[in-house]
């Protein structure tokens, strides 16, 4: 089973909301996110302005999978990463940022955010933010009690799923 | 499908659809996605070539519900098949669950079929996995070409030792695709089930 890389839950999750919270308004962009290198969104904000984003799942996926391959070319070229990326388009704009080992800070903006701005509220929250991942242990696997109910509860529902497909 | 927030408790199972080049991995999700209804799946995302070959993934998120109240979901992705794209193919295969190996029923294919099982085997054992563990299905695909091998021919190559169960399919069409999935994710779930 794959799992977050980061349990993020309680007071951890408030205050990371408030972190990008802060970053929202201080850097006027439309959305902030925390998502980790699997493609899990660990913390979504968005602006109260903004119109209403893409499906937060693509998006994580797709920032997993280019920060994957992103660190892959790294390696081959003997780096031990690459920082920042930024895409810069006509009128929305991209900043993703390493949070700690496995996290990755989203931002994005439009043309009523100037670069630098954003640029420099994002750094104050990835240094916030990892602060608080780097004292947060890793995650416990939720094995509790899965058992045979589990696997019948699942499998009549797999069987619903497929109804007559 | 917003922000996950972990005191919810959730289960996420990767489900990864590998085999050769044009086998129809592709064909199998978009069936999927055609058919499953809106309030299970998530976007369907593809990075694929001009000429709609899979250059790094495609993704598809399917909800299959609360099970003993654990939010329970599956992550299907599929590889890019061609030889020369493997660097994808491992990335992908991170943090897999359960493997539906898509083989292609093609008489050209037979070999192709045969190496990328190979490289399914060495990939994983990059990531200290190998098929006695992760539950895997193999699936015949393009049952409905009319020069198609002979199944025990395509076993003989891909699956010697008859280690896995199959199914037959002709994914253009739908055949298969969901009697694959489902099967896949008992064995992922069972194996969920017992393991803890
Ligand atoms: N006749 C027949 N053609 C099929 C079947 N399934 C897929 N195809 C065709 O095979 C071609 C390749 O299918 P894809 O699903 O893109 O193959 P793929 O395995 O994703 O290929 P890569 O992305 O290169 O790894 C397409 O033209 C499909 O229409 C089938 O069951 N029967
Ligand atoms: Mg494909």
């Amino acid at each position: 089973m794959i799992e977050p890389s980061i349990a993020l839950y309680g007071e951890a999750f408030a205050k990371v909301t408030a972190s990008l919270d802060e970053l929202l308004t201080k850097a006027h962009v439309r959305y902030a996110m925390l998502v980790d290198r699997k493609g899990f969104v660990l913390a979504h904000r968005e602006a109260l302005w903004a119109p209403k984003p893409p499906t937060l799942d693509s998006i994580a996926t797709l920032i997993a999978g280019n920060a994957a391959a992103t660190s892959a070319l790294a390696k081959l070229l003997g780096e031990r990463r690459f920082n920042e990326l930024v895409h810069q388009g006509e009128r929305i704009g991209l900043y993703v940022e390493e949070i700690s080992n496995e996290g990755l800070l989203v931002v994005i903006f439009d043309e009523t955010a100037p670069i630098g701005r954003v640029k420099l509220f994002a750094k104050k929250s990835i240094e916030e933010i990892s602060g608080l991942i780097d004292s947060l242990g890793s995650v416990e696997t939720t094995n509790a009690d899965l058992g045979n109910d589990f696997a019948l509860d699942a499998s009549a529902l797999l069987d619903d799923l497929f109804k007559g497909m | 499908m917003s922000t996950i927030n972990f005191a919810a408790r959730e289960i996420n199972c990767k489900i990864v659809y590998y085999g050769p080049g044009v086998a129809g991995k592709t064909t199998n999700l978009k069936w999927i996605y055609k058919q499953v209804d809106d309030s299970v799946k998530g976007e369907m995302v593809s990075l694929a070539t001009e000429d709609e070959r899979t250059l790094f993934f495609d993704f598809l998120p399917i909800d299959l519900g609360t099970v003993q109240g654990f939010k329970t979901r599956f992550h299907l992705y599929t590889v890019p098949g061609q030889v020369f794209y493997n660097a994808s193919r491992k990335l992908i295969l991170r943090g897999v669950d359960g493997i539906i190996f898509v083989a292609d029923s093609a008489p050209n294919r037979l070999r192709a079929n045969a190496e990328s099982m190979r490289n399914l085997r060495e990939n994983l054992q990059e990531y200290n996995l190998s098929l006695d563990e992760i539950p895997m299905i193999v699936q015949f695909n393009k049952r409905d070409l009319p020069d198609a091998m002979p199944i025990e021919m395509l076993r003989a190559v891909v699956d010697p030792k008859g280690q896995f169960p199959f199914q037959e399919g002709a994914a253009s069409s739908g055949g298969g695709v969901f009697e694959t999935l489902r099967a896949v994710s008992k064995m992922v779930l069972e194996r969920l089930a017992k393991s803890k």
